[in-house]
């Protein structure tokens, strides 16, 4: 029983990045993306809203998103976004069975096929990309 | 619904949303960042009529990809006949709210009752 009750981490499990490698830090990661662009999406709809107000109270909406912390959060969002898109498409690939390998005899050290280089390699792409859209999209946001 | 549909439809709005993002996206970049938000490029954004059916389509694609992806993580969190239902009508009910917010302010920007 005790043992059974050890074995129930709960949320602290689901959160700990540390184990399983980087595909757990992937899986973190897709969902912090996920539940930041959501709050960008709610944020935006919201900030968009102010447009039917006239150009008043829309001039006074860009006064306050148009600033160097408006900026650095739109080229966090910039990168989220593309993270999210592009590991959000290896995980699609992976559902429809494509590079995740060919199911096999469990063997010592028992890897899961599933956790191949491909799939890391995307990751790694993934945040590679992110990394260079962020920078881009932050040379336009200040640059103007 | 089946979780395999549902999951079946989160892929396809993602899908969906990914090229319609892009277009919008692009479409800030035909001129200077600063220049295309202000006032009257913006409105008239939202009177061009394939621009504002095209604002809408990513609206609910968005919508609904956004608060399904909120309902798996909860649904992850925790499981139970009545914490499930609380989170699947919570989803939609969300869902509902924000399409219908952002339809009103494409509505009304679009027909020019700004």
């Amino acid at each position: 029983m005790a043992e059974r009750l050890s074995n129930r981490e709960g949320i602290k499990g689901m959160a700990n990045p540390t184990r399983y490698g980087i595909e757990r830090v992937a899986y973190w990661l897709q969902r912090l993306t996920g539940l930041g662009l959501l709050a960008y999406l709610i944020g935006h709809i919201f900030e968009t809203s102010t447009i039917v107000h006239g150009k008043v109270a829309w001039d006074k909406m860009l006064e306050f998103t148009q600033t160097p912390q408006g900026h650095i959060i739109l080229t966090l969002v910039i990168g989220m976004c593309v993270f999210h898109t592009a590991n959000g498409i290896r995980v699609m690939l992976g559902h429809g069975g494509i590079g995740v390998g060919k199911p096999g005899q469990p063997e010592y050290p028992y890897k899961a096929a599933s956790l191949n280089y491909k799939q890391r390699l995307c990751i790694w792409v993934s945040i590679g990309l992110a990394a260079l859209a962020m920078m881009y999209g932050a040379s336009v946001l200040f640059g103007d | 619904m089946r979780e395999s549909i549902i999951m079946k439809i989160h892929y396809g709005t993602a899908l969906g949303a990914v090229v319609l993002v892009a277009v919008h996206i692009l479409m800030r970049m035909t001129q200077n960042f600063g220049q295309s938000l202000q006032y009257q490029n913006v409105i008239a954004n939202y009177h061009f009529l394939p621009y504002a059916l095209m604002l809408e389509s990513i609206l609910i694609l968005l919508s609904v990809h956004g608060f399904n992806g909120l309902r798996v993580i909860l649904l992850e969190l925790k499981q139970g006949s009545s914490y499930e239902k609380m989170v699947n009508y919570g989803s939609i009910a969300s869902m509902a709210i924000l399409i219908a917010y952002g339809s009103r302010t494409i509505l009304m920007a679009g027909m020019g009752m700004s």
